[in-house]
């Protein structure tokens, strides 16, 4: 555990905050691999409906939620990591809701 | 800065690793295995006198069975054992998704039709279940799920090892230095063992989320980016889409117009079962199944046609005429069940597998090395704490567990084939005694007295297997036999024996000669020890770099 008085210093040092930075990028990390993956869904090549394109939109769910997990800890506290995957999500939220259009068919 | 990154990662890694090793152990040694899954059914099967028949007969027996039973409208009839004599000419057809005794109907030379359950043999079918589920017994999805997300943190894992190895990469690379100091030995294998199958870490940790959980990620995807229409998109992707079902009955083409008709769409592609479906009606289709060395496969490819007319209806899952989508998902799954490059690729993820199981037991060896000195440096008498001496138990007891058990559910196959009537359960059975009896036995002796006789009742179980073919082979009288084109199973066996043997020796050894403050020492009162390092005493012999005590990476 990093002691108060090592926060304090200038370029303050990474706070571990095991379980803050953990719930962060694992339940943050999951819903904006989701959205990413609906935004290639979407806009990528193909749009939504091209032929078996919803396999390979799913595969790349687990490199986007992992690597969010994976490199959650650099955050430099557990409230950072809150703050910038709760903001990254609003923002694939919002331009997948807007841009999302009706399905085909 | 960077240093404290590491610090934090090397957390991150011990953690991840804990929790994980253990399963991920199972499901590796498990996953080796299933790689030679077919040969070792065989090994289990008794040679049946099999009468080779032409592929001719198959729209007889078709008919036949048809006649007899009408409402089994999904069957297989496999090409590759009857056209190599393994198997007589037979439709199977199964009652669950995975059933250890399918039906099989057969033609008698009268021009009749048998109907049997097959004898549910299934060592290959024990073995995949438990590189699926790591043998967490009950639904299948539940196990799936749990090694789901054991590989999630696999995945964390792997990035975590590679950050806190990246800055003494380049000095310490392919290094394993032989020393007095025995961690810094496991951690250079560990290190190597890593480094080097990396790219194959992550294909298999990350395909195996996704086999773990994709049923949550679908679900997740359906809500958010098909507004829970993934279902229109997922059926205007299938295979079927254009198959409009039709219960009027119809005439279908005989097996070897499909052959012919697939084999003029692409040449290279060697069919290997026909899955028909909705056989006998008017929307009778048939699957032609198959492979195509030259492309990326799941396990197999199939090829869509109309039962009735033979007209392809769908290429989407035939390698070299898949979609850009379908045949990228292809390659990842190609890539996870090594299912191309033939037997070099084959027995190249065998010893993959069989080294990542090493690399997750010396990641626990590591850990529980560093907790003793951490122990040692804090002064006072050296008793190893609770969880060290639980770890060291565990990991002993699991990890020979699943080896042993493997090694005595295979040798037993062959002497209980035709003596008991379900010989799948018994398959189980006795797996599970042998993995529960080394936990038990484990946590009873402790690791370091565990250790060795565990790992000579291993050596012992993997010996049975070959030993049972010499039987077979001296005395046919047991009603044991040796198979002379399976002697594969038997050597590799008996190699897995030696190794498994020399280990017990070495831990032996450290158990005496060792230092006795280890968990794997057997002299002192209050320390367990274990295995399978050189003495301590061993000179210092840097191996392929002079020695460096000034690493980053030590735990």
């Amino acid at each position: 555990m990093t002691s108060r008085h090592s926060v304090e210093r200038p370029r303050a040092a990474i706070r571990p905050d095991w379980w803050s930075k953990s719930c962060a990028g694992t339940l943050l990390g999951f819903t904006l691999a989701i959205a990413l993956s609906g935004l290639f869904t979407w806009f990528g090549p193909g749009g939504p409906a091209a032929a078996n394109k919803f396999q390979f939109t799913m595969w790349i769910v687990a490199p986007l939620w992992l690597g969010v997990v994976s490199f959650c800890f650099l955050f430099r506290s557990g409230l950072r990591a809150w703050l910038w995957l709760g903001g990254a999500n609003l923002v694939a939220y919002a331009l997948l809701l807007a841009g999302r259009g009706p399905l085909p068919h | 800065m960077r240093s404290e990154v590491i610090r934090l990662y090397r957390q991150v890694h011990s953690w991840t690793g804990i929790l994980t090793g253990l399963i991920l152990f199972v499901c590796f040694y498990a996953g080796a295995v299933t790689m030679f899954k077919e040969p070792l059914e065989r090994w289990i099967t008794p040679p049946a006198a099999v009468t080779p028949m032409a592929l001719d007969g198959a729209e007889e027996l078709i008919a036949a069975t048809r006649a007899l039973r009408p409402e089994v409208r999904d069957f297989t009839l496999a090409l590759d054992p009857v056209l190599s004599g393994e198997a007589p000419l037979r439709l199977t057809w199964t009652e669950e998704r995975i059933d250890p005794a399918p039906w099989a109907a057969t033609l008698d030379p009268d021009g009749s039709v048998t109907v049997d359950r097959l004898d549910p043999a299934g060592i290959g079918l024990l073995v995949d279940v438990l590189h699926r589920t790591a043998g967490i017994p009950g639904d299948l999805d539940i196990g799936t799920m749990v090694t789901g997300i054991a590989s999630a943190l696999y995945v964390v894992a792997l990035v975590s090892g590679v950050i806190v190895l990246l800055p003494s990469l380049v000095k310490d690379f392919l290094v394993l230095r032989v020393t007095a100091n025995l961690k810094r030995m496991w951690l250079d294998a560990h290190n190597v063992l890593g480094i080097v199958s990396l790219p194959f870490h992550i294909v298999i940790a990350l395909s195996a989320v996704v086999f773990g959980l994709h049923d949550q990620i679908y679900d997740a995807l359906d809500e958010v980016v098909y507004d829970g229409r993934m279902r229109t998109v997922i059926a205007a992707s299938s295979p079927f889409r254009g198959v409009r079902k039709d219960t009027g009955p119809a005439t279908m083409l005989a097996p070897q117009a499909f052959l012919e008709r697939v084999h003029a769409l692409e040449p290279g592609f060697a069919p290997t079962s026909l899955e028909y479906h909705d056989a006998g009606t008017r929307a009778a289709t048939v699957r032609v199944w198959g492979h195509d060395a030259r492309y990326l496969v799941r396990r197999e490819g199939f090829v869509l046609l109309g039962a009735i007319d033979g007209r392809v209806i769908d290429t989407e899952y035939m390698p070299g005429h898949q979609g850009p989508w379908s045949s990228t998902v292809s390659a990842f799954f190609a890539l996870h069940f090594g299912s191309f490059g033939g037997e070099v690729v084959r027995w190249t993820y065998f010893l993959l597998g069989l080294a990542g199981a090493l690399l997750f037991y010396t990641g626990n060896l590591l850990w529980i090395e560093s907790r003793r000195r951490t122990e040692r440096r804090a002064g006072g008498p050296v008793k190893q704490s609770r969880s060290t001496r639980l770890l060291a138990a565990g990991t002993v007891g699991v990890c020979l567990g699943c080896v042993g058990g493997l090694s005595s559910s295979i040798a037993a196959g062959k002497w209980l084939n035709g003596l008991v009537d379900d010989l799948h359960a018994w398959h189980w059975g006795i797996y599970y005694v042998a993995f529960l009896g080394a936990c038990v036995w484990a946590f009873l002796r402790g690791a370091a007295r565990a250790g060795v006789e565990l790992l000579w009742a291993s050596a012992a179980a993997s010996a049975a297997i070959p030993a049972t073919s010499l039987l077979g082979w001296l005395a046919p009288g047991l009603g044991l036999w040796a198979s002379p084109g399976l002697i594969g199973v038997d050597l590799v066996a008996l190699a897995g024996a030696l190794a498994l043997a020399s280990m017990a020796r070495l831990t032996a050894r450290r158990a005496q000669a060792g230092p006795q403050d280890s968990v794997w020492a057997t002299g002192a009162s209050t320390v367990h020890p274990g295995r399978s390092a050189p003495s301590n005493r061993t000179e210092v012999r840097p191996i392929a770099a002079p020695q460096s005590m000034t690493s980053t990476t030590e735990v």
